[in-house]
């Protein structure tokens, strides 16, 4: 670990100034992946502005606006204590589903909402400085992608980069339509959807999310839907917990009589974001909530799927898993 | 088929003890110990034992032998609540130094840390706590688990930097006094550990994982996370999940399941040895 | 002593159980130490070829930094001191990827891990050897003597004339043994004497390596181990990182702290070897074996051998006419491989036993008849008679306790909701050994209380050591448990065995009860008296008024166990329910039967049994390191790629235990558990696994992709 200076900050927009004036500072909020980064060398930041008890933390139903009725999560609120409120529970029971499905309890007691949205990969040549890795050393390669990569992305990969992107909590957010609300050191807020707020890595593999140096984020917003009754989230992984998935799937569905109304699907683990399954969702809008279905969306979306030499076997757990999410989806989560 | 007994022997304490530093007792300490062991005294006065080995001795005592004599130990062994140490002296090569202000096991601690110092290394190489482990330092483990404002972290990723203000409990605040913390009588007794490495950890996590419980806290396993919110009665399996962030490489596994599970039912659980 | 009033054989909580609960038990870096040095090791970035140049001087001006050694300035050790794998920074050649090139040395922790990063090395690299699939084919005979083609009958020939066979290969991958704790060391000097603090399975092991590689005599170095945090083989053999505390102390002249990352335990302290292993299977009708050849190709490292007895199994298992056990193996740029739990038998028996499942269910036979139709009279190895065996009941037994009844013959017949659930049996053996170790036992009295302090050089990596022995030396002496203070973990006390390969109880419980039995007699002697029942020493302690008495005892096994097989044995029945959508296996039920002799302590005993199956059932399903192959690096270099169970992989695990008296094998009848309790157990569930769904999965760990 580099040696760094360590500030704390008042407030949120001199936090963010001061980060503006410095390319190599960083904000620190729960620190569980970015002081993993920086022990391995990974992250270098020469100064860590400390975020982590500016407030930020709230979690309330929105008044007002687009999503007036939805509701909006601190940026700086743990994990644990958004996936337990009663709220989310309640109306977002996939978002809690999928905060506990990650990390452990001791590192959701620490992980902030806003610091999980920006987790980096945990692909084993990214994390070793002695591999070549384009997203962590621009220019000198991708490791993994002729190397080992069972667990790398069979969606959206380039040639420069095969990473995928580890969170949970962030593919049932994808799922359920969020907005990620940032303000930049200037006092300046944006709004971004979940859609646009990760990136493919195409030619900047680099660049994880479309974030701007110095822009904190202050809240996520989920709008209010009608899947609170119809959702799931599976993750399949290499041990029963405390793992990484091998792919993942929040469902949701809003059905009347058994026709859907509205589907979303989003799979973590097969792609540098989550990965929303568009085909899949658009197949099932109209039709009746059948195995025969829900495998034909599933089909339909892995279809476009690109293996790498050691993950073919996503194509079918993608396919699997999409089915039996929408299946327990159905069930109210009874398989 | 043989049914153990609900044992509670005390193992004699004094193989713990190192023999190789010089005597220091204080004279109330003398005192005390001739109290309660005098025929060994003079043996262990002779072999050497200093305040430091004969507070470490008081503690291993345990429940037993010393609780009659709770006040005279409570005295030597308790640090007071209120008591603030003087800040630490400040080794020579601290990099970009931070102050830093917290309460560990009740006592206020002051000190001087470089920024890149996690609160476990703080722990350990400062302030002498060595019960919290290191056996990852990345998160992975969970042996290095302590609790921060009443929850569980991971100490191996907290800065110490980040914790002004905050009030940490190690494995070695959870006993009362010479009173082992209930977690800790379970796991002796459902024999939660072997090499003891993660027991620290494990622990903690325990402890802190059922005022989880009681504030309502689901888990991965939970059926219904719909459900309102309300003490929740765990079983074996939501204890599992909720304890999978503590690594045990030994495989203790199902006797940490019991010793929890009885800590947090207030009912026994049934320990089976079975032979044929 | 009345029979009611002993403690050996009951269930009584660990001696050391306060300490550790309490967290006041001193690991190998717990040990407080004035004014330490902190240092850290940096290591290589290619797999082989030579250090052309290190550049250090970044590292050197960095703040805090004491020293920066390299081959370039390091002491001169020993390299064929006893150490194991090499990486002792003697020369500039790199042989495996990770080998050790360095040691920084700083005022703190943060200072040494900072400036590790700043030393810059060039290379020049040759063609590492690191794919074991392409040099498999180049693999040879072992040099070791024990590995030599070991063959009765012609059990090629039987093979090509059988109808009824099984052939096929199974492979195991590259393990690590990840004991929590990770190597560490502290090193103090006192003139030219060394105190090491630190963790070792084979305390006078440590202490002579760590002596001969410093070029120093024995009873120049100390080794002080009192706790062990986790070894499982990996703190058997003692590795690079022991001496080169030391020689970073004395090159600061400060005591130094010196602990292995966990990302470093994947190449700094052996390594459990990839083995590919094939069983071929020959049998009648009715189930008689008729063949049974086992041939393994591993790898070892580039200029040093390693193999685990893979075959071990397979010599003494089953009756058969026609045997043959082959090894061959590959140097490749690796890590030297290394003991790991069950060395040999927990991976041998994987593949044998999943072969004797195959067999089973193409004879259309119950697994447990087909092992017990091929039962050995003898060990069909050598033809001595067994101390004793206790296969058919620990089977029997089993399928009793664990329901095997209800178990389907034929896989995918058993659904629950989302769910396959099938059952496995397997059956497994580790030898029973006891090991030259001495024991030094002092007797106090005052007054009418006697208490007595027992001394051995033993280990405790949470086998129960201190507490077995405790109990040991309570009922020899006649006192109570809170009268004994028991010793152990350090080389100033009298040399003792490993606690390695199971030898550990049976060793350490020996020698202390013949010092109690010696101490006894010699009480006996002194008082001129005669007894006409055997008084104990306690009561000789406080007729005779004596006030302190003391003996050694140098124990070894009795010359007559030479004359039998002596094994402890188990079997194992593993109920898993297998995910009809995703795969993801679970354990939900275990049972492992063990023959093992004298239990000590059954609470102890069943946690090392228990374990054991743990381990096993990583084995099973989620461990694995995984190599580059062009590299030679592990991918898997963290908790978060290399899978050990977690808590909520394990369910509802028991253990029985045969109640047998083996009056061959030493003179106490233990045998010995930490080991047999992983034999097997891999077989077991991957042959659970056939019978939920009928995928036979014959390459470890069976992940989710493998079962689809």
């Amino acid at each position: 670990m580099r040696p760094f200076t360590y500030t704390r900050a008042k407030d949120a927009t001199s936090a963010s100034k001061l980060l503006t004036g410095n390319p190599n500072a960083k904000f620190l909020a729960g620190g569980t992946n970015l002081l993993d980064l920086m022990k391995e060398d990974v992250e270098r930041p020469s100064t860590l502005i400390d975020i982590s008890e500016l407030g930020l933390s709230d979690i309330k139903t929105i008044s007002s606006g687009t999503n007036k009725g939805g509701i909006s999560i601190g940026g700086l609120g743990k994990n644990t204590d958004a996936a337990n409120h009663p709220l989310i529970r309640q109306n977002y029971p996939l978002l809690t589903q999928a905060i506990l499905a990650g990390a452990s309890g001791q590192i959701r007691n620490m992980a902030t909402n806003g610091g999980n949205l920006l987790q980096r990969t945990r692909c084993p040549y990214f994390y070793e400085v002695a591999m070549p890795c384009n997203k962590r050393e621009p220019g000198t390669g991708c490791g993994a992608k002729e190397g080992i990569n069972r667990m790398h992305a069979i969606f959206g990969w380039s040639e420069k980069c095969v990473a995928v992107y580890p969170s949970d909590m962030a593919i049932a957010l994808a799922a359920l339509d969020a907005v990620v609300n940032v303000r930049n050191a200037s006092g300046q807020e944006r709004s971004i959807s979940m859609a646009d707020f990760h990136r493919l890595p195409g030619d900047q593999p680099e660049k994880d999310t479309i974030l701007t140096h110095g822009e904190l984020i202050t809240s996520i917003e989920l709008p209010r839907n009608n899947f609170a009754d119809k959702s799931y989230y599976v993750k399949v992984r290499d041990r029963a917990s405390y793992a990484f998935a091998l792919v993942s799937v929040a469902a949701a569905l809003e059905t009347s009589g058994n026709k859907i109304v509205q589907a979303r699907i989003a799979m973590g683990g097969v792609a540098h974001k989550p990965w929303r399954a568009l085909k899949a969702e658009q197949l099932l809008v109209g039709k009746e909530a059948t195995e025969a279905n829900f495998k034909l969306a599933a089909s339909a979306e892995m279809a476009d799927a690109k293996p790498l030499e050691h993950n073919a076997f996503k194509v079918e757990l993608g396919n699997r898993s999409i089915v039996l999410a929408l299946q327990m989806a159905m069930n109210g989560g009874k398989a | 088929m043989f049914i153990g007994p609900d044992d509670h022997e005390r193992p004699n304490p004094f193989y713990t003890m190192d023999e190789h530093e010089s005597p220091d007792l204080t004279e109330d300490e003398k005192r005390l110990f001739a109290d309660l062991m005098p025929e060994d005294l003079n043996e262990i006065l002779d072999t050497g034992v200093n305040r430091r080995h004969f507070l470490k001795l008081m503690t291993l005592a345990g429940g037993g032998i010393l609780a009659a004599q709770s006040a005279v130990a409570e005295q030597l062994i308790a640090r007071p609540l209120s008591e603030t140490i003087p800040t630490e002296l400040v080794p020579a090569s601290i990099e970009n130094g931070v102050n830093v202000s917290l309460k560990v096991n009740g006592t206020a601690r002051k000190l001087a840390v470089d920024s890149r110092m996690t609160l476990l290394d703080t722990l350990r190489e400062r302030l002498d706590l060595t019960g919290s482990k290191k056996g990852c330092d990345h998160g992975q483990c969970g042996a290095c688990t302590v609790i921060v404002n009443g929850h569980r972290v991971l100490s191996c990723l907290t800065l110490a930097a980040s914790c002004e203000g905050k009030t940490v409990q190690t494995i070695e605040g959870l006993a009362q006094g010479s009173q082992l913390h209930p977690m800790q009588e379970s796991f002796l007794k459902h024999d939660g550990f072997q090499c003891g490495f993660c027991t620290p950890g494990q622990i903690c996590s325990a402890v802190a994982l059922l005022d989880e419980a009681k504030k309502g806290h689901a888990s991965y396993v939970t059926e219904n996370v719909r459900q309102s919110a309300g003490p929740a009665k765990l079983s074996n399996e939501e204890i599992r999940e909720r304890m999978s962030g503590n690594i045990c490489r030994c495989g203790a596994y199902p006797n940490i399941v019991a010793a929890i599970q009885e800590v947090h039912s207030g009912k026994p659980v049934e320990q089976v040895f079975r032979s044929v | 002593m009345k029979e009611k009033d002993k403690v050996v054989g009951t269930p009584i909580s660990r001696i050391d159980g306060i300490a550790k609960v309490t967290g006041k038990a001193p690991y190998s870096m717990d040990h407080p130490v004035k004014n330490p040095a902190y240092a850290i090791l940096f290591k290589s970035t290619i797999a082989a070829g030579t250090i052309q140049d290190i550049n250090t001087a970044a590292a050197e001006k960095a703040p805090g930094v004491l020293a920066v050694i390299t081959h370039k300035n390091v002491l001169k050790l020993n390299v064929k001191g006893g150490l194991r794998g090499g990486a002792l920074l003697q020369s500039p050649e790199v042989d495996f990827f990770g080998q050790n090139i360095g040691i920084v040395v700083a005022e703190t922790f943060e200072q040494a891990r900072y400036a590790s990063r700043l030393v810059s090395v060039t290379y020049d690299k040759k063609e590492p050897k690191v794919n074991f699939d392409k040099v498999a084919d180049q693999a040879r005979l072992p040099k070791d003597k024990e590995k030599a083609d070991a063959e009765r009958g012609d059990a090629k020939a039987a093979l090509s004339q059988a109808t009824i066979k099984v052939e096929e290969v199974y492979e195991t991958p590259i393990e690590h043994h990840h004991p929590l704790e990770p190597h560490a060391a502290i090193a103090e000097w006192d003139g030219d004497k060394v105190t090491l603090y630190s963790s070792a399975q084979i305390v006078n092991g440590a202490q002579s390596a760590a002596a001969a590689t410093l070029n120093l005599k024995p009873e120049q170095v100390r080794i002080v181990s009192p706790y062990i945090g986790g070894g499982f083989g990996s703190k058997g053999g003692q590795w690079a990182n022991l001496a080169l505390t030391a020689v970073a102390a004395k090159q600061v002249n400060r005591p130094v702290k010196l602990a292995l990352t966990r990302q470093q335990m994947v190449n700094s302290v052996g390594m459990r070897q990839h083995n590919r292993q094939k069983i071929s299977l020959a049998a009648t009708a009715d189930g008689k074996l008729t063949a049974l050849a086992h041939e393994i190709v591993t790898h070892c490292a580039i200029n040093d051998e390693f193999v685990e007895p893979c075959g071990d199994c397979s010599k003494i298992m089953y009756e058969t006419p026609n045997s043959l056990i082959t090894y061959r193996v590959v140097p490749m740029n690796l890590i030297l491989p290394t003991y790991t739990r069950g060395p040999g038998k927990s991976t041998g028996s994987f593949a044998l036993e999943s072969a004797m499942d195959e067999l089973a269910y193409k004879l259309k036979m119950d697994p447990i008849e087909l092992r017990i139709k091929n039962e050995p009279e003898r060990d069909p190895s050598n033809g001595k008679p067994w101390s004793s065996r206790t296969t058919v009941q620990c089977l029997r037994e089993g399928a009793k306790a664990f329901g095997w009844d209800k178990r389907k013959p034929e896989p995918r017949q058993n659904s629950q909701g989302n769910y396959w659930i099938g059952y496995g049996v397997s059956a497994g053996t580790y030898p029973a050994h006891q090991r030259p170790t001495s024991a030094l036992v002092k007797l106090k009295r005052t007054g009418d209380n006697v208490t007595a302090t027992v001394e051995l050089a033993a280990a405790d990596l949470g086998t129960g050591t201190y507490t077995i022995l405790t109990q040991t030396a309570a009922d020899a002496l006649g006192l109570s448990i809170q009268q004994i203070n028991m010793k152990i973990g350090d080389s100033d006390l009298p040399p003792a065995a490993g606690a390695v390969g199971s030898v550990g109880a049976a060793s350490y419980a020996n020698a202390v009860n013949d010092a109690c039995q010696k101490i006894t007699d010699e009480l006996v002697a002194k008082s001129g008296k005669q007894f006409f029942a055997r008084p104990t020493a306690a009561q000789l302690m406080r007729s005779e008024k004596l006030t302190e008495y003391q003996t050694r005892v140098d124990s070894k096994a009795p010359e007559s166990a030479e004359e039998y097989s002596a094994h402890s044995f188990n079997a194992n029945f593993a109920e898993v329910a297998v995910n009809k959508s995703t795969g993801m296996i679970r354990v939900n039920r275990f049972l492992a039967v063990t023959g093992a002799g004298q239990i000590l302590n059954p609470k102890t005993a069943r946690s090392q049994i228990i374990g054991g199956n743990v381990w096993g059932i990583g084995m099973a399903l989620t461990e694995e390191s995984v190599v580059d192959p062009r590299w030679g690096n592990f991918v898997t270099r963290s908790f978060a790629d290399y899978h050990v169970p977690s808590n909520l992989d394990i369910g509802n695990l028991d253990a029985i235990f045969i109640n047998e008296k083996d009056e061959h094998v030493n003179s106490l009848g233990v045998k010995g558990i930490g080991e047999v309790g992983i034999v097997a157990v891999a077989a077991a569930v991957a042959n659970a696994v056939f019978n939920a769904t009928g995928k036979r999965v014959r390459d470890l760990p069976i992940t989710p992709d493998k079962v689809l």
